[in-house]
């Protein structure tokens, strides 16, 4: 084997890891302040949320279901944690941290009833619930925004702008630590396989006796837990909030999952690429800006990304089916 | 399968119970509610449901075929700003009216390329062109808005004819809704349609040529939200990007309301029809109520829910009947 071959990367993760770091160094070169401390510091930072929606809804997608009700869960939990620590002053970082989570359980226990008991498409129901908790936000807020000073400073000042090693910030490294969590989850247990099990095949998946309610029950759970933690991420990021923020922004998670590597139709990919994929998104957006592309071609850049990483999933899917097929042609012979 | 007759007793009862629940709304709404039941409302309802009802009509056949296109609204605003810039550009009238319709229909046209002769699921590939074509809508326009129309186009837009309560654009939507109810009930294409959406293997093996056939659809589909983009535009006398963010859903549940199966293979024009309608009159009595528009947010979603939990629920309710019935 050649040196080139014996450096080609084994795994989706590992090839995606190198475009990340070609498209930062790329950017790099061309405009010094992407690749300086605070450049980096940015990129981690605005990239806190959508990592960890993507984490969030990444063992949904592998087990062949969607979420779209995660940003308008994130603007729920934002608006409800800042309203409440503006009405109590002695609220500190910990009730947010237990606040936000608590809404985003209830909003997963909503569709992972719709989904898992009444066997309803995911799809329709999360756009329902996409709808209905929007609404709810438009509703209880009446309007009102909330602005850093009726925050907790435990949680705007000390945590959300806490940096280690002034490079890593506070958010991003608990990111990284669900992520590894998440990762040994879903790679070592029962729970982990039967995701991938019922994602490849739903039918066989209930034949062999798996079971298909409970995954996926949780696994609504579980996303609508992290869409909660994700709106505590967001006031720690933006220190604001209004009755709009992160709206429709569920697609942009998407997209992140689906260039991470996790194949829409069900049973592969990991919460690694999921974030490399969260990672990878806003390097580009960030990298175009720097390199002074109008913003206003940032959701077609998305749209664009998107379909190119629905295209590659494919051809990578045909070319291993083909592999696949050779080798076994080769062994009956 | 001998369950099948009875899911398209389910099917048939919903259309129905559809129709009951439109009776309803409507009746009650008219008792409840003063100015509900005249005609200036009616006027209002048909006029602020004809950029969904045009999409609808189209989108039936996609949703029956058991695919989906979430980017019609994204293809709608990308053929207003269209319509927009080049009207601003000097372009007669006609001509940019022709362009947006154009647009629409190659959007269309790359979207049935992409999920047809890439193989690629249409609703990953239309979540990223509904990113696409709104981003290429917001390159062009920025947040520029082009609203100097010529006074016979933006008339057609919100008028109604003589002093009736038919806005101007019912005759174009009625047009369109015979035909495409003769397409889907009365021609071979119908047919086939359903049959894709009922088991796209065994239509394959009858003899129907899916590609082309879907490949047809999704070009029709981006054809009618060219047309809702010219209707939009005239009605409100207003060329922006964000024209008509997250109409995609509301033609979705209008649809899925109207008895249509999200799974394929079973739908009805006239189904559709009462979906719109009944969602149009909702919208109009909470509007009359004073209801604030938040609250409407949540009424979409919940018919949306409905939408699809009630057949289904219909359908268990049944089931367990039955089985008592043997039991006993």
């Amino acid at each position: 084997m050649n040196l080139l071959g014996r450096l080609k990367p084994k795994s989706r993760e590992g090839s995606l890891a190198i475009i990340l770091l070609v498209a930062i160094g790329g950017t790099g070169l061309i405009n010094n302040r992407f690749l300086t401390g605070d450049g980096t510091r940015d990129l981690l930072a605005s990239t806190s949320v959508v990592a960890l929606l993507a984490i969030g809804i990444a063992p949904i997608v592998i087990m062949r279901h969607i979420d779209l009700s995660i940003a308008s869960t994130v603007g729920l939990s934002a608006w409800f944690v800042a309203d409440m620590s503006a009405k109590n002053p002695d609220f500190t970082w910990v009730q947010c941290f237990i606040v936000g989570p608590i809404i985003g359980v209830l909003v997963g226990i909503l569709n992972g009833l719709l989904v898992a008991g009444l066997r309803l498409p995911s799809l329709v129901v999360t756009l329902g619930t996409l709808y209905i908790v929007r609404g709810l936000v438009y509703v209880i807020s009446n309007s009102v925004d909330y602005n850093a000073q009726e925050m907790p400073t435990s949680l705007i000042d000390d945590l959300g702008q806490k940096v280690f090693f002034g490079l890593l910030p506070l958010t991003f490294s608990l990111v990284v630590i669900i992520m590894i969590i998440m990762a040994l989850y879903m790679k070592y247990t029962q729970a982990g396989r039967d995701c991938y099990a019922i994602g490849s095949n739903p039918p066989a998946a209930e034949l062999v006796g798996l079971k298909v309610f409970r995954r996926t029950f949780l696994a609504f759970v579980f996303s609508g837990f992290m869409a909660g933690l994700a709106g505590v991420f967001y006031l720690m990021r933006f220190a604001q909030v209004d009755s709009t923020a992160f709206y429709g922004q569920e697609l942009a998670v998407v997209a992140a999952v689906v260039i991470g590597g996790v194949t829409i139709f069900g049973g592969s990919g990991t919460v690694v690429g999921a974030v490399i994929g969260a990672l990878l998104v806003q390097t580009i957006q960030g990298g175009l800006a720097a390199l002074g592309v109008d913003a206003f071609w940032k959701s077609a850049i998305n749209g664009l990304l998107l379909i190119i990483a629905i295209y590659a999933d494919r051809v990578l899917a045909v070319r291993s089916e083909k592999q696949l097929l050779g080798q076994r042609i080769k062994e009956r012979n | 399968m001998p369950n099948f007759p009875k899911i398209v007793q389910v099917r048939k009862s919903w259309d129905t119970a559809i129709l009951v629940l439109l009776l309803t709304v409507l009746i009650l709404a008219s008792l409840t509610t003063e100015g509900f039941l005249t005609a200036l409302n009616f006027s209002y309802i048909f006029s602020n449901t004809s950029e969904i009802t045009i999409i609808a009509f189209a989108m039936l056949f996609m949703i029956i075929m058991g695919e989906i296109d979430l980017s019609v609204a994204s293809i709608l605003a990308l053929g207003s700003a269209m319509l927009g810039w080049s009207y601003a550009k000097g372009a007669p009238i006609w001509l940019s009216i022709l362009i947006c319709i154009l647009v629409g229909t190659l959007c269309g046209l790359i979207n049935g390329f992409l999920v047809t002769k890439l193989g690629l699921g249409s609703l990953a590939v239309t979540i990223g062109t509904l990113a696409l074509y709104r981003g290429v809508a917001n390159g062009i326009l920025g947040e520029n808005t082009v609203n100097e129309f010529p006074e016979f186009w933006t008339s057609f837009g919100f008028d109604t004819i003589g002093t009736s309560f038919m806005p101007k654009t019912l005759p174009l939507i009625i047009f369109f809704g015979i035909m495409f109810g003769i397409l889907l009930h009365r021609t071979p294409f119908g047919r086939r349609t359903l049959a894709i959406g009922q088991s796209p293997e065994a239509a394959r093996f009858a003899g129907v040529n899916i590609i082309r056939h879907k490949m047809i659809v999704f070009t029709f589909t981006g054809f009618m939200s060219g047309i809702a983009g010219v209707v939009y535009t005239f009605r409100f006398s207003t060329a922006q990007a964000d024209n008509g963010v997250g109409i995609e859903l509301l033609v979705i549940s209008a649809i899925l309301l109207g008895g249509v199966s999200i799974f394929g293979g079973i739908g009805t024009m006239w189904g559709v029809v009462a979906g719109v309608l009944l969602a149009g009159s909702v919208e109009s009595w909470l509007t009359l109520r004073e209801i604030n528009a938040q609250w409407r947010t949540i009424v979409t979603g919940l018919l949306l829910l409905l939408s699809v939990a009630a057949p289904v629920l219909v359908q268990k309710s049944r089931n367990r009947r039955e089985r008592k019935a043997l039991k006993s």
